[in-house]
This record gives structure tokens, sequence and C-alpha cells, in this order.
């Protein structure tokens, strides 16, 4: 496989070498992208079950979406943030992990996700307290299955054969 | 008496299952994070309020009442993928002392989450209780995750 030589340019900087190298701040990276993961996955968890019509049902839709908003907005920065600093660590082993790229698939769907249901669903959450709408189902559901995708492709490269340089 | 215990526990069908192919793992383990993200996330949602953050809605005690199944929920995932991971390297989670952290940050947090922080949410409880309950019960959490990514490294 032919290596894209931005990726060994990547690989060589110093940011790269004293993540991958330095001992400690790639296991706290890793510490802080799961805490995020905690962070950010438990108030979708929370959000697509309301949206389900499964948990929380005295509480307004529009209530748990706003006490979640902040929370969500902070994990998936965190989640963003290490996530990036985890790909400039090892560039060359991510692009020859088939687990790597499901995962980048399945986040470019969760932007598609996002699109698609923006106008129907998560513009206007007050429209859903009056009662929830099958889109808003559909919507929680997708999401759920798409973020189970995720967690389970992050997980599996760690089990990729591809550490072999 | 550990000893043959770990010995029939390497060799229990569950480890086997957990080593009959190589995805069987990590799914197990993707149910694990998704078992603390729903437990923890549950828990963060209210301490946050009780820490004071974030418009208040509603109470933080009804808000605790409704998300206690979930909470619930959570744990059980976590505490049944947990030892089914630990069944596959009894020994070697065993003498990890990353794994002796986690589990004893787990023991603190378990205990703490039914009983003082318990108290904590309820409606009449003082002010720097909740307050004191919610910071402590974040970092007995964190302290968990923390220390599980920290098994593979140490």
């Amino acid at each position: 496989m032919t290596i894209p030589p931005m990726l060994d340019w990547v690989q060589s900087t110093s940011l790269s070498v004293a993540i991958r190298e330095g001992g400690l701040p790639y296991p706290v990276i890793g510490g802080l992208h799961l805490l995020s993961i905690a962070l950010f996955g438990g108030m979708l968890l929370v959000n697509d079950l309301r949206f389900l019509g499964w948990a929380l049902k005295s509480r307004n839709v529009s209530d748990i979406w706003y006490l979640t908003l902040p929370w969500k907005r902070l994990g998936l920065l965190v989640l963003v943030v290490t996530g990036l600093l985890l790909m400039w660590s090892e560039p060359i082993r991510l692009y020859r992990s088939p687990s790597f790229w499901v995962k980048m698939v399945l986040l470019a769907l969760v932007g598609v996700h996002a699109l698609v249901f923006r106008r129907s669903v998560y513009e206007d959450p007050e429209k859903l307290d009056a009662g929830i709408t099958p889109q808003a189902r559909l919507a929680a559901a997708i999401s759920l299955v798409l973020w189970a995708g995720i967690v389970f492709a992050g997980r599996m490269i760690a089990f990729d054969a591809s550490f072999d340089e | 008496m550990l000893d043959a215990f770990f010995r029939w526990l390497v060799n229990s069908p569950w480890s086997h299952a957990l080593n009959s192919a190589e995805w069987v793992f990590p799914a197990v383990q993707s149910l694990h994070f998704i078992g603390f993200a729903m437990s923890i996330g549950t828990i963060a949602m209210v301490d946050f309020r009780l820490l004071g953050f974030g418009k208040v809605h509603a109470g933080t005690a009804e808000l605790a009442h409704g998300l206690a199944p979930w909470t619930l929920a959570g744990i059980a995932v976590m505490l049944i993928t947990g030892p089914l991971m630990f069944s596959t390297d009894a020994v070697g989670y065993h003498n990890n002392p990353s794994f002796q952290f986690k589990m004893a940050c787990l023991t603190l947090a378990l205990l703490f989450h039914f009983t003082l922080r318990r108290r904590a949410v309820h409606p009449d409880a003082p002010p720097l209780l909740a307050k004191f309950a919610a910071l402590t019960s974040l970092v007995l959490w964190s302290a968990v995750v923390a220390g599980g990514r920290m098994i593979a490294f140490i």
C-alpha cells in the first residue's frame, strides 16, 4: 500500500512523536476521549431515548434537548479535539486500518443525518412537545445505530492487523 | 483458592466465546462503553444540575428519579460486560495496577452513588452537601474511566 507523503510528514512532526512516544500523553488523550464518550454519548442517549418516547416522558422533549445541549457540545468538542490528536499521532497506522475508514464513513453519515433531519426535527424541538413525530423517532433510531457503529468501529481499530509499520 | 477460581474462569464457556472470533471482544467492549455512557452520562447530568450549572427547568430530584432506571440499566450492562472481559485474562487483570485502581474506584463510586449521593439528590438536602456529593461523584466516575483506559498501558 502506498502511503501519501503528507502522512509521513505528519508522523514526523514533533507533536506526533511526542504523543506517540512520550509515554503518558497517549493514554491521557485516550482517557479524555473515553470520558467525552461518557459525556457526549450519555447526553445523546438521553435525547434519543426521549425522542423515542422511552425515557423521561413527564418532561417536555425541548426541555431535555436544551438541558443536554451544552454538555453534548462540550463532549463533542473534547471528542473531536482528542480524536484529531490521536489521528495526528499515528496517521500511517490509521490510514492502513479498515475500521478507521468505516468509522470515518459513519461519522460522515452522522453529518448527512443532521442535514436530513434538521428541518423536520432538530431546528425546532419545541414542536415535538405537542407530540413526537414519526420523523423524530426515525431520526433518534438512526442516530443510536450510527453512534453504536462508531463506537464499535473505533474499538475495532485497536484489533485491526495494522500494527506492522 | 483465587488461582483455582481464575483458572476456572479463563476456561469457562463465556471466556471461550469471547475468544471465538476477533470481533467478539471489541463488540463486548463497545457494549461496555455504551453501558458506561448511559450510566455515567445520566449520573453526570444530575451532578451538573446539583453543582448549579444550566438553566433550571424543573426539580433535580425529579430529573434524577426519571433517569434512575437508565442509570441502573447502564450499570447493569457495565457489570455484565466487565466481568465477561475479565474472564478472558483473569490473572492478567488481577495483577494489573490500573485494573486494581479501577476496581477500588468503582467500589467507592457505587457505594457513594447508592448512599450519600442518593441523599444529596433529595430536594431537602443542604446545598453544600449536594455540591460536595456531585463533585465527589464526578471525580470518582472519571477515575473509574481513566483507570480503565490505563489498563492497556500499565
